[in-house]
């Protein structure tokens, strides 16, 4: 456990001299302040486009907001954030490949499986960290503004969320160590993920793919319950498990 | 007792087989070169030795405990410093070694000791930057002290002094010197001068196989070929004796027949050089026979005296066979 928690340390120190946790926390900082903003400033907006929006024939009236909308906004932002922290985070192995620096540290003893871990560990934590810091500010700004009650299974559709993030990420790191370049892991991810996507569109599959944790508007709105998310979340954490599993056999065999 | 015992390793890439049956081993506390032509396969033997490469065939045994590709439990024994090793650039040298400690298990305060040991011997105890502004001959001190750090018993070093100045590359060799009485080193190279000045054993790679292998001083002698060196006065007599014994000169490889005279430098040809040392491989009987056509045609000669057996030649010979 010494040498995991070693490299861990080593991890999170390039993290945070890098400045892409900084990077990172900025940028989910800034889209939890943008989802409650947006809300706040949507009347106000379609107050000053009235006079362009009426000669086009729309009629502008009394426009209500509230935390729903919020949430809402959340729900359409979140995907480009976890795509900014897929972006940023695609490197983490393949710099290591490409510069040979896991040669020297693999040359000391480290167990292949220790840096597989540590590096998923640390993608889990920083989405964690990053992901409840733009879900907390939302929450806080519409506890203020508004009332975070009329929404519906608040906490399960963050929850569902959450995890499907890390279920993406599970397979950034499965295809960080099948492939050499950032592209392959990109790639790979994506292939994998817009799968599930699409298996959400077809009613048969719909409820066994992650894709479903995305659909976090039917549990707002109160249009879901959460048993009908059940199989879903079952489905994700096994296969997110599996591609973590399959990734440490991989690695062993992976030409360093 | 052999601390690293190779048996018919084979590997190839693609069609190209690299190493076709490798047998090499090296005694405890030697310091080893494994010297070849680049691209003879002593990276890839080094990378199968560290279970970094999956070997086609063979078996490895450091410290008597065999390998076994893509696992590192037999690196507890090895230290190893690449041609270019790559450090990661946000750590400080200290913290750079402090992570090497944590990852062989060692405790806090040995780490700590070790690390301050270790960079004043490789000159960079003062050094509070971090890594990624370092240039070339630092990260090879650098790289020396992380291969040390865990009291390896063998020291693998891939090519350490290729890319370094003179300075550079004596004070590397007197660091591997150093270690000697502690580890055993194995350093590839293709630079046989720095190989004469500390190795006790050697072996040549050639054509993927161990073509020579023994001590330094059984080398010298083993199956080389006598040497004599002739120095003319003018290039014009030079080129006559090239004319006449080409075929006995120590030149290139390829250039050994015929085409020799195409092969001289343009200097030579145009008169301008005054260099025109020749090296000729053979007996006394050659040494008569050119004496007695120098006399002959009146060629001036500055210098005349047999060649010390050397490395370089044994290893120029198994390169033409």
């Amino acid at each position: 456990m010494k040498s995991f928690y070693a490299f861990l340390k080593k991890e999170w120190l390039e993290i945070l001299r890098s400045g892409k946790l900084t990077i990172l926390l900025i940028l989910f900082l800034l889209f939890g302040i943008m989802n409650p903003a947006i809300a706040k400033l949507t009347p106000w907006l379609l107050q000053a486009m009235s006079d362009s929006l009426e000669a086009s024939g729309f009629l502008v009236t009394d426009v209500q907001v509230d935390a729903m909308t919020s949430w809402t906004q959340f729900l359409k932002n979140i995907p480009m954030a976890l795509m900014a922290f897929v972006l940023l985070c695609s490197n983490l192995f393949s710099k290591e490949y490409q510069s040979g620096t896991l040669v020297l540290i693999l040359t000391k003893g480290l167990a292949r499986y220790k840096v597989v871990l540590a590096k998923a560990f640390l993608m889990v934590l920083l989405w964690s960290v990053c992901y409840w810091l733009c879900a907390g500010v939302t929450y806080g700004y519409n506890a203020y503004f508004w009332d975070n009650g009329i929404a519906s299974h608040l906490w399960w559709v963050l929850v569902c969320w959450w995890l499907f993030g890390v279920w993406v990420l599970s397979l950034l790191v499965l295809f960080s160590v099948v492939y050499s370049s950032n592209s392959g892991a990109l790639l790979g991810t994506a292939v994998v993920t817009g799968a599930a996507y699409v298996a959400g569109i077809f009613p048969k599959t719909a409820a066994y793919t992650p894709a479903m944790l995305m659909d976090g508007a039917s549990l707002l709105s109160g249009a879901a319950e959460p048993e009908t998310y059940g199989k879903a979340i079952f489905i994700t954490i096994v296969s997110g498990l599996i591609w973590l599993g399959l990734s440490i056999p991989v690695m062993n065999r992976k030409q360093i | 007792m052999e601390m690293l015992t190779i048996t018919n390793l084979q590997k190839r890439f693609g069609a190209k087989p690299v190493l076709q049956g490798v047998d090499l081993s090296v005694p405890e506390h030697s310091i080893f070169g494994f010297v070849g032509k680049n691209g003879a396969g002593k990276t890839t033997t080094m990378k199968a030795v560290l279970g970094l490469l999956r070997p086609d065939a063979g078996t490895i045994l450091v410290s008597g405990e065999q390998v076994v590709y893509g696992q590192t439990n037999t690196n507890r024994y090895i230290g190893y410093l690449p041609d270019v090793p790559e450090f990661y650039g946000d750590m400080t040298p200290f913290e750079y070694l402090t992570l090497c400690g944590e990852v062989c298990g060692m405790k806090q305060s040995e780490i700590r000791e070790r690390s301050r040991e270790l960079l004043d011997q490789v000159g960079l105890g003062a050094e509070t930057h971090r890594i990624k502004g370092f240039s070339r001959g630092m990260k090879q001190r650098l790289g020396i002290a992380q291969a040390l750090f865990h009291r390896p018993k063998l020291l693998i070093c891939d090519e350490p002094t290729s890319a370094l100045d003179p300075v550079g590359r004596k004070e590397i060799l007197e660091i591997l010197l150093a270690v000697r009485e502690q580890s055993t080193v194995l350093f590839s190279t293709h630079i046989l001068s720095d190989v004469e000045r500390i190795c006790t054993d050697v072996a040549f790679l050639h054509d993927g196989k161990i073509a020579k292998q023994g001590t330094v001083g059984e080398l010298k002698t083993m199956g080389v070929s006598k040497e004599f060196i002739l120095e003319t006065v003018t290039p014009e007599g030079a080129v006559k004796l090239v004319q006449e014994f080409g075929r006995y000169l120590t030149m290139n490889p390829s250039s050994k027949q015929e085409n020799v005279i195409s092969q001289l430098p343009e200097e030579w040809k145009s008169g301008q050089s005054h260099k025109t040392e020749l090296r000729f491989t053979g007996e006394e009987e050659l040494l008569f026979r050119v004496l007695q056509y120098v006399a002959e045609h009146k060629i001036p000669v500055q210098k005349i005296e047999w060649a010390e057996p050397s490395l370089e030649s044994l290893f120029l010979e198994v390169a033409n066979t």
